[in-house]
């Protein structure tokens, strides 16, 4: 009983930030509450939802959004993982270089993406100075559909490949250097050192690493809102952006709410594939190390 | 002496709980913010005692300053007594019952007082619901050194365009907005009359982007990037930069505001003194069109202030304060009798040019749900000007998507 009162703060904390307004967006999501309506809610019979699932853009803006959030993620923690393994070594100067590494991460997005859109723009951004000069052609990098999402993508791994770096260095910290000593002495080489000892040991971090960074990336709004505002054709477009106009510009709070739970119940559903995928792996893995 | 002090002390207190004055704040965007700080200044000073006016200063960006207003009359309560308001969101404001009618403090002289063009839109279902500031309307810019005379039709500017640059005289024909945005909208608008058509038209329900002057204004839009008339760039360009690119001598025309005008004549332009402005290029036998880009003040609901809010609004859209700030910031005015301002004229000749282009302003589509219909039509527009989509299959889908989105708004008349 006092263990449950303990916890009451923070249940109730959790139940107003979490479970309310995703109570009150499944709610939402069988209204129609839009400036038509003079913004009150009037139930109509799940046509959002109808809506929703032969909603062209809105399966577009998914993919479009899975394919940021996978090719950045991996992006970011392969380059996470070979920069914490260099700031992990005995260098001169270590605290001033680690610390400004963390630089882009302590910017914030919106000036950092101001910043990316003048440095790909097209003809007055180094960039395409660059190409100019050395290639003699042209790069029309955000106004070109197959190019324009990848210049996102550069400018969301160079932000958030420090953050990665940080927590990956913190769990290379908590490695006992003797394992590495043993190791040596048997005649181990840097590479097993590195397959056997550190990627195992570090594994809960790099999961940490990945949760955190996929939930973010599958999120994506400001970068994309201030780098290519969604465009060209729409091909920079990510889910959190379509809702975000769907409620603030198109004062469609009705269709915003069940685009919001529609992604909601698929990115739920995707972690628990992946959980689910994980324990089987582990128990297998566990069984085989107990025979 | 205590005695005194006490009694002065009281009935100092007494006065100024008497004279408390009407706070009222308007929140603008920020260059409207900048601009309009001594006009602020100086209706304080003449008012002092009575009103405080406060301007509260937004983001830069139209839609950024929409957010803002949208995310505080969402909460109820609103911050703000009037709000500096973009042409397109008069009818989604109207709707949401944001606004609140300023029939009773306009008369109908002063209604009538406004220059066509100005005029537009800042009615909605009857009721006026805006006073305009500023009437922005989408201009063609030329360059005198490189010609006798404007392009009148699409052809034309093509033909003199492909000229001028395969005697090597500019890089490119035409710079103007292709990046997928409002301005992308506005460009369509200005084409598509031009060739004789219709957007869309909120009171009929009629859409005309599949139709013969749709597909030629996306063909002809989409030609000018195929035939090297104007940049592939373009299709990232906002207004920054196809000013940019025309400042720097870059380019033969611009589509750009009126605001351009001044940036052109600064010293580090390449084609000061070379430019002049006229109206959008149409297609023989149909009427030029100029997108109506026009700032106006909007009174909102539940202003404690009402009156005394009005009286700002007055005041800021006065004749005095509109000469101001046309010839301080190139704000095209509002009213008839300053395009008649032989002073003025004889000082900005280009505003004769901006008096008669704004006879041809044209408001884009008078809907609650503008923002779909236009972000449709920039998401299929931008899709052919990259070459994702043929003009013929951009126009067609953008069609569709334009009735679903009226259907599922229920605005489908």
């Amino acid at each position: 009983m006092p263990l449950l009162i303990l916890l009451l703060p923070s249940l109730i904390l959790l139940i107003a930030v979490f479970a309310l307004p995703l109570f009150r967006y499944g709610w939402l999501s069988f209204h129609a509450d839009s400036v038509m309506t003079g913004l009150v809610a009037i139930p109509n019979q799940g046509a959002n939802w109808q809506r929703f699932i032969h909603d062209a853009r809105y399966w577009q803006d998914l993919i479009q959004t899975l394919r940021f959030a996978f090719v950045s993620v991996t992006a970011e923690i392969v380059l996470g993982l070979i920069i914490a393994l260099i700031l992990n070594q005995p260098l001169r100067m270590r605290a001033l270089i680690r610390s400004s590494s963390l630089i882009p991460w302590a910017l914030p997005t919106t000036v950092m993406a101001l910043g990316w859109r003048w440095i790909f723009n097209t003809p007055y951004g180094p960039i395409d100075r660059l190409m100019q000069s050395g290639l003699g052609q042209s790069l029309n990098a955000l106004g070109e559909p197959s190019i324009a999402w990848i210049t996102t993508v550069y400018a969301d791994i160079w932000k958030t490949t420090p953050f990665v770096a940080l927590i990956l260095l913190a769990g290379l910290q908590t490695i006992p250097s003797d394992l590495y000593e043993a190791a040596k002495l048997e005649g181990a080489s840097s590479w097993i050192c590195l397959r056997r000892i550190t990627i195992p040991l570090l594994l809960p971090y790099l999961g940490l690493a990945l949760m955190f960074r996929l939930a973010q990336a599958f999120g994506v709004f400001d970068l994309v809102q201030v780098m290519t505002g969604g465009g060209p054709a729409s091909s920079t477009e990510s889910i959190a952006l379509y809702a975000y106009w769907n409620a603030l510009r198109f004062l469609d709070f009705g269709y915003s709410a069940t685009i919001m739970i529609g992604s909601f119940l698929f990115l739920s559903s995707l972690i628990l594939i992946a959980w689910l995928v994980i324990t089987v792996a582990r128990n297998r893995a566990a069984g085989v190390y107990a025979k | 002496m205590v005695s005194i002090v006490i009694i002065a002390s009281s009935l100092f207190g007494l006065s100024v709980v008497a004279r408390q004055p009407d706070h009222v704040s308007i929140l603008m965007p920020a260059p409207f913010a900048d601009s309009t700080a001594e006009l602020v200044k100086s209706f304080n000073q003449q008012n002092r005692g009575r009103i405080h006016l406060n301007v509260i200063k937004g983001p830069l960006e139209t839609e950024a300053i929409s957010d803002l207003a949208i995310s505080s009359l969402l909460l109820g309560d609103t911050p703000f007594d009037g709000l500096l308001m973009d042409v397109t969101w008069v009818p989604k404001y109207a709707k949401a019952g944001w606004l609140e009618s300023l029939d009773n403090y306009f008369s109908n002289n002063e209604v009538s007082a406004l220059a066509s063009g100005a005029s537009e839109g800042n009615h909605y279902q009857g009721s006026l619901l805006r006073w305009p500031l500023t009437a922005d309307i989408g201009l063609l810019y030329w360059r005198t050194d490189l010609m006798d005379q404007p392009p009148r039709t699409p052809q034309e500017l093509e033909s003199i365009s492909q000229k001028l640059q395969s005697s090597g005289r500019v890089p490119y024909g035409y710079v103007w907005q292709g990046r997928q945005y409002e301005g992308l909208s506005c460009v369509f608008l200005e084409v598509i009359d031009g060739f004789g058509g219709d957007w869309f038209s909120a009171e009929s329900g009629q859409i005309g982007l599949d139709k013969p002057a749709g597909l030629a204004a996306a063909q002809w839009l989409d030609g000018l990037i195929q035939r090297g008339v104007s940049p592939r760039a373009v299709t990232n360009f906002n207004e920054s930069e196809a000013l940019q690119s025309f400042k720097s001598g870059q380019a033969a025309f611009m589509r750009n505001w009126p605001y351009a005008w001044a940036e052109l004549q600064k010293n580090d332009s390449q084609v000061k003194d070379k430019i002049a402005i006229t109206t959008m290029v149409a297609q023989t036998g149909h009427q030029p069109a100029a997108t109506l880009g026009s700032w106006g003040l909007s009174l909102l609901k539940g202003s404690a202030h009402p009156e005394s809010t009005v009286e700002a609004f007055k005041f800021l859209t006065s004749e005095e304060s509109q000469r101001y700030l046309y010839s301080q910031y190139g704000y095209t005015p509002t009213q008839k009798a300053i395009f008649n301002d032989q002073d003025l004229l004889k000082k900005h000749p280009s505003l004769q040019s901006i008096g008669e282009a704004l006879a041809y302003a044209r408001s884009r589509p008078e809907t609650p749900v503008y923002a779909q219909v236009s972000d449709v039509l920039q998401r299929k527009l931008s899709g052919t000007l990259t070459g994702m989509t043929s003009p013929t299959a951009g126009m067609q889908q953008a069609e569709q998507s334009t009735t679903q989105v009226l259907e599922a708004a229920g605005a489908a008349p």
